[in-house]
């Protein structure tokens, strides 16, 4: 095998068992979502269909697991880039850097790592919510749509972290970075749908990429298999990849090189 | 053969122009282990970090086994081992895992690598702990494993920065004997940095002392030792009231030096060799002596005598060794 896709794979599984022997890290991202679905559906379960301009679903916890799965993906990202920044303090990058080993495998396998990871989660919110009763309009392939989805917004999300961690090499500082992300959803369509909102809190959550991100996969679970709302979500994945993974790569380099 | 290590002008100027490294030179043969001593902040570690590809230098130029650590730095990582302070290893993961993963990353083809694992984890000791996460290691245990990740791939040179710092006495010779043997054994060249003096004779063929950046002192432990003087010699008379004539032998042997009360120093102006004379011309003269002390020079004579300041953090002194570079075994996960 092609030594730098081999230390790719190992370096990933190295993050993935690393993860998961570590439960602070895994656990808030499965946890933190699943409470908040809990709490939403419980509370607005069956206003819901009253409320004017809500959409008709079966059921609010199939609208809200979709908002479950990408702040779980969120949660584990962040947690993603605070794992590098701990690397980067605790000198285990020192040992990547020092080794021949391929320098763009330490970036992809991070990234992959995350993948991964968010695959499972999805998978993970979507067999929940399935058993208390949720109901995914897109079958099978609507349910895959979501998950693949899921994984691949992992890579901007922890290109992210992996780019805060890279410029500050701190784990407390990648870790400040959380309130902002959780902003971020709350002022868009994660959780609510944009027909329910007014005024300013509308404005901003029709500007916001991640509320098309988040319709873009919630309509396969509520509606129907939809190519072209999944196209939008990818696509926006796609920009967000591009700029993150790019800048992570550029700080990579100029950490590499030692100007830090 | 070459030389392992070549350094010329060598400078780390930081931002804010801090000058870590202030322009040094050092040449290390190959198959030499060579002690690189001085004070936390002396600019050891930014050395290393030159010398192994990770911090660029600002000026000057180095090579490592024969290749340039600038231009052509993905041939030195081939070609060395490192074993940095933080002894940098993931908690989570196990001794053997960790052996593995390094030999990858060195692209040792699997069963290889596999094998090399358990190798090291013997020759080291930790075949027991193999299968335990590296958490729950000792002190002792993490360095021991570091040594044996920076051997994976059997480096040309190795590189071992402060591999002694916050271990015990035990541990510590133990880790000296083990770059014996790998120095004796396979030729290794090893370029090791210390604080503690100690170390540094025990273990060095060369001894380079840098402080503020410049490298201030260098050759071997005898060599230093001898620079800074000849061995002082304190004969205390049996009989206290015979000082002044023993006073009067000794001059003859040397300059005056400072003694304890009831006894005379002198500078042995023949070296160690002239015990000899001194107790026979005691002996002629009739002193009988309580107590004959024969005080070598040690490298922490000739520290102070080159840098004007004792070693911080040496041996017994070493409380304070922990603060360096702010990267402390803080696991930020």
């Amino acid at each position: 095998m092609n030594p730098a896709i081999r230390q790719t794979v190992a370096l990933a599984r190295r993050s993935i068992n690393s993860t998961f022997r570590f439960p602070q890290a895994w656990f808030p991202s499965l946890f933190f979502p699943l409470v908040l679905m809990a709490i939403f559906t419980a509370s607005f379960g069956r206003s819901a269909a009253s409320i004017p301009g809500f959409p008709h679903v079966d059921g609010f916890l199939s609208f809200a697991v979709t908002g479950a799965i990408v702040q779980g993906v969120l949660i584990s990202a962040v947690g993603a880039g605070a794992f590098f920044a701990g690397d980067i303090e605790g000198g285990f990058f020192d040992r990547l850097a020092s080794s021949p080993a391929s320098r763009s495998a330490i970036l992809v396998s991070r990234l992959c790592a995350s993948v991964l990871l968010a695959a499972g989660q999805a998978t993970f919110f979507l067999l929940i919510a399935l058993v208390f009763g949720a109901t995914v309009q897109g079958g099978v392939v609507g349910a895959l749509i979501v998950i693949v989805l899921a994984a691949l917004l992992a890579i901007p999300i922890g290109g992210l972290g992996v780019l805060l961690a890279l410029r500050t090499g701190s784990a407390e500082a990648v870790q400040g970075m959380f309130p902002l992300f959780f902003a971020l959803m709350f002022f868009s369509s994660t959780f609510f749908p944009r027909e329910t909102m007014t005024g300013w809190f509308k404005i901003v959550a029709d500007i916001n990429p991640i509320s098309h991100l988040v319709e873009g996969m919630r309509v396969q679970v509520i509606h129907g298999v939809d190519w072209q709302a999944a196209g939008t979500s990818l696509a926006i994945i796609l920009v967000l990849a591009v700029l993150t993974v790019g800048g992570s790569a550029i700080n990579l380099r100029r950490r590499l090189e030692g100007d830090s | 053969m070459t030389d392992a290590i070549v350094v010329e002008g060598l400078v780390r100027e930081f931002k804010g122009g801090i000058l870590a490294v202030d322009g040094i030179d050092l040449h290390v043969r190959a198959g030499e282990v060579y002690g690189f001593l001085g004070p936390n902040g002396a600019g050891k570690s930014t050395t290393v970090r030159m010398l192994t590809t990770l911090l660029r230098p600002t000026g000057g130029r180095a090579t490592v086994a024969g290749f340039d650590v600038v231009h052509d730095a993905a041939s030195v990582r081939r070609a060395i081992g490192v074993a940095l302070q933080d002894a940098a290893i993931d908690p989570f993961m196990t001794g053997r895992e960790l052996l593995r993963l390094q030999a990858v990353l060195h692209a040792i083809p699997r069963q290889e690598g596999h094998a090399r694992a358990e190798e090291l984890l013997e020759r080291v000791g930790l075949t027991d702990a193999a299968d335990r996460r590296v958490g729950t290691y000792s002190g002792g245990m993490r360095r021991r494993l570091d040594l044996a990740l920076a051997l994976v791939h059997e480096p040309v040179v190795l590189f071992l920065d402060e591999p002694t710092t916050g271990l015990d006495p035990t541990s510590r010779v133990a880790l000296w004997e083990e770059v014996r043997r790998l120095n004796r054994e396979s030729g290794t060249t090893v370029f090791l940095t210390t604080q503690y003096l100690e170390e540094a004779d025990q273990l060095a063929g060369r001894v380079g002392i840098i402080d503020g950046g410049k490298i201030v002192a260098e050759g071997t432990p005898t060599e230093l030792k001898t620079s800074v003087g000849d061995p002082t010699l304190m004969i205390t008379p049996a009989d206290p009231s015979r000082v002044g004539d023993t006073a009067e032998v000794l001059a003859q042997f040397g300059p005056a030096a400072d003694g304890k009360p009831g006894a005379i120093a002198v500078r042995l102006a023949a070296g160690a060799e002239g015990i000899v004379q001194v107790v026979r011309a005691l002996d002629e003269a009739d002193i009988a002596t309580a107590a004959i002390d024969l005080h070598q020079p040690t490298l922490d004579d000739v520290f102070v005598i080159k840098t004007g300041h004792r070693l911080e953090g040496d041996a017994s002194a070493a409380p304070g060794s922990g603060r360096r570079r702010g990267r402390g075994s803080k696991v930020g996960r």
